[in-house]
């Protein structure tokens, strides 16, 4: 069982800057989970972990893009409790590759889930429980390789089940849409594991697009997905997902995404990356500066046409 | 009409869909085939995304399990943990996936090629399962599409990702699988079924112009074969205007994003904006 730490979420202003809540909770040798599903990643906030070097990381995730490849590639992780590595349409997840096939920049341990049972360990966390049944895994190889998986029958039914451990990561780092300075946290579109991770974890990061009042928050609190109550820390965090969408807000950035992936199928490219487009600046600013303000201003009107928010 | 290998995949996805079905798709050529079917033959069909997109009617390709078109027009945005629920609780009836090898059970791999290693150090590291496991798992029926390759096709996969009928007969129901396992293959040169008691995959079709003998040798156990082999349909001239019409910027059916430069892809989106549009008009 988690122990709760109160002491931050009791605050009535969480506000900070990236590098402060970065420097504040993602410690070295902590656990860390991100937001975002096949788009929505947290690219800046994995940017800034890299400028910050924090080391020995215990990676969970379901389907982790640059916050699994990147930071696996900049040497931070140790372990990896994830269900996929990878880019999807735009590349493959080459750093993730060369650290299990090559052991480049070194060997990480590996701990296989699903999709849907990472999402379980996190609502198992986040309803302080030990484990969760499942009817996925049964049969496959995942519970062969992985011995956190357990299988039994129902005691109540006789009929099998797999089992998923709970997991309380120490930070979850969660990018929304909208949220108020206590960190009531409000997102336009799908949420993924989010509202579980954020209330699993032990210290809740919201990154978000826009910084809003509190009466703004409550002209629309069906869209809420994490209190106030759940949150240590609140950062205004636009474009934090370029290169990839974020839903009613900027369109997928595809073809720099092929750019920059293009780069990663080396080992050098990948560092000449790093220094070009991480260590080169102090914050996330500099990147979009780089990026070009006026090409994501057309990521942002082209989404207009598509999906327009409703706030 | 001539049409191309893609698009004949596509097709073949669509055939798959039935109208009225709640289907899992990836994306890529099974999506494109699954809103082939939905403005064609299956106008009821609900297609969901596993980001917690239930429904979308996009006015542009979808480029990601979470891209924004994934939210365009649909009907509900949730989580990935409450869809995957829905789906364990036997509300979906297809669920479509791929892999890197498959064997003559369904059962497929993505997540590593062994070789001369193993799976701590495997010859090729793949994904892994991402939501693949749960969708072969509770889908009323699952879709493979995979290229027919003999060093794909096994006899038996490295590491069981995705199960399909394990080791055939009853082995599904024995390992407490609620979802009814694989109905098909769908391959670049043929179209793959099972057997309903060994649940063995057979030959079922060839793609027009191709072989019996041609898919036997890139099969890597000794497949066995339809009575009556049956030859591919190709697109109708009404799925090709729909499938050129969805990938209008030829991702899909054509691979032309490694071509593509960001004007030409904000040009892609605007143009699809008015032709898409149009042709979800019926569907509503």
């Amino acid at each position: 069982m988690s122990v709760v730490e109160i002491d931050w979420k009791k605050k009535n202003d969480k506000r900070m800057t990236l590098k402060e809540a970065i420097s504040t909770f993602v410690k070295e040798g902590c656990s860390i989970i991100f937001s975002g599903m096949g788009g929505a990643q947290c690219v800046a906030q994995t940017y800034e972990i890299i400028r910050q070097g924090v080391k020995n990381l215990t990676l969970i995730g379901d389907s982790p893009c640059e916050c699994g490849d990147m930071l696996i590639g900049a040497g931070l992780v140790k372990r990896a409790e994830i269900a996929w590595c990878s880019y999807a349409v735009a590349g493959l997840g080459n750093n993730f590759r060369r650290a299990i096939e090559e052991g480049i920049p070194h060997p990480i341990e590996l701990e296989e889930y699903s999709n849907y049972t990472i999402g379980l360990r996190l609502l198992a966390g986040a309803l302080n429980i030990p484990f969760m049944p499942t009817k996925s895994l049964l049969g496959s190889d995942l519970p062969v390789y992985n011995k956190m998986i357990k299988e039994m029958e129902d005691p109540y039914s006789g009929e099998r089940v797999a089992l998923v451990p709970a997991a309380n990561p120490d930070v979850a780092i969660v990018h929304v849409s909208r949220a108020d300075q206590k960190g009531n946290a409000q997102i336009e579109g799908f949420s993924s594991n989010a509202e579980n991770m954020a209330r699993a974890a032990k210290h809740t990061i919201i990154t978000c697009e826009e910084i809003v009042s509190t009466e703004e928050i409550m002209r629309y609190p069906n869209l809420t997905i994490i209190p106030q109550y759940a949150v240590d820390a609140v950062v205004e965090l636009p474009y934090a997902c370029h290169p990839w969408n974020f839903p009613y807000a900027y369109a997928y950035d595809i073809t720099f995404h092929a750019m920059q992936l293009e780069a990663f199928k080396t080992r050098e490219g990948f560092l000449k990356w790093l220094d070009e487009w991480c260590f080169a600046f102090d914050s996330w600013e500099g990147y979009l500066e780089k990026v070009g303000y006026g090409r994501l201003d057309k990521l942002r009107r082209i989404e207009r046409r598509f999906t327009r928010s409703s706030l | 009409m001539d049409y191309s290998l893609q698009e004949l995949l596509v097709a073949a996805s669509a055939a798959e869909i039935k109208d009225g079905d709640v289907i899992f798709a990836g994306v890529g050529v099974p999506t494109l085939g699954a809103l082939v079917a939905k403005l064609t033959t299956a106008p009821n069909a609900i297609i969901a995304m596993e980001s917690g997109s239930i429904g979308p009617q996009p006015y542009r390709v979808i480029l990601g399990i979470g891209d924004n078109p994934c939210v365009e027009n649909c009907i509900c945005t949730t989580s990935l943990w409450r869809l995957f629920s829905d789906q364990q609780r036997g509300y979906f009836d297809v669920g479509m996936v791929g892999g890197a090898q498959v064997d003559k059970y369904g059962n497929l791999n993505s997540t590593a090629i062994f070789g001369k290693g193993s799976y701590t150090r495997p010859a090729s590291r793949l994904p892994g399962s991402g939501g693949a496991n749960d969708i072969a798992s509770s889908a009323k029926r699952t879709i493979i599409t995979i290229p027919l390759q003999r060093r794909r096709f096994l006899e038996r996969v490295d590491y069981i990702t995705s199960p399909g009928y394990l080791d055939g007969y009853d082995a599904r129901e024995r390992a407490g699988l609620p979802g009814g396992g694989p109905a098909a293959i769908i391959t670049n040169k043929c179209v793959f079924r099972f057997d309903p008691v060994t649940k063995e995959a057979y030959l079922y079709s060839v793609h027009p112009g191709v072989t019996v003998e041609e898919v036997k040798a890139e099969v890597s156990w000794d497949l066995k074969v339809a009575e009556d082999v049956k030859v591919t349909p190709p697109p109708t001239e009404e799925q090709l205007r729909i499938t050129r019409i969805l990938d209008a910027g030829g991702i899909y059916t054509q691979g032309n994003l490694k071509n593509l430069t960001f004007d030409k892809y904000i040009n892609m989106l605007e143009e699809s904006y008015e032709s898409l549009k149009e042709i979800f008009k019926g569907v509503r």
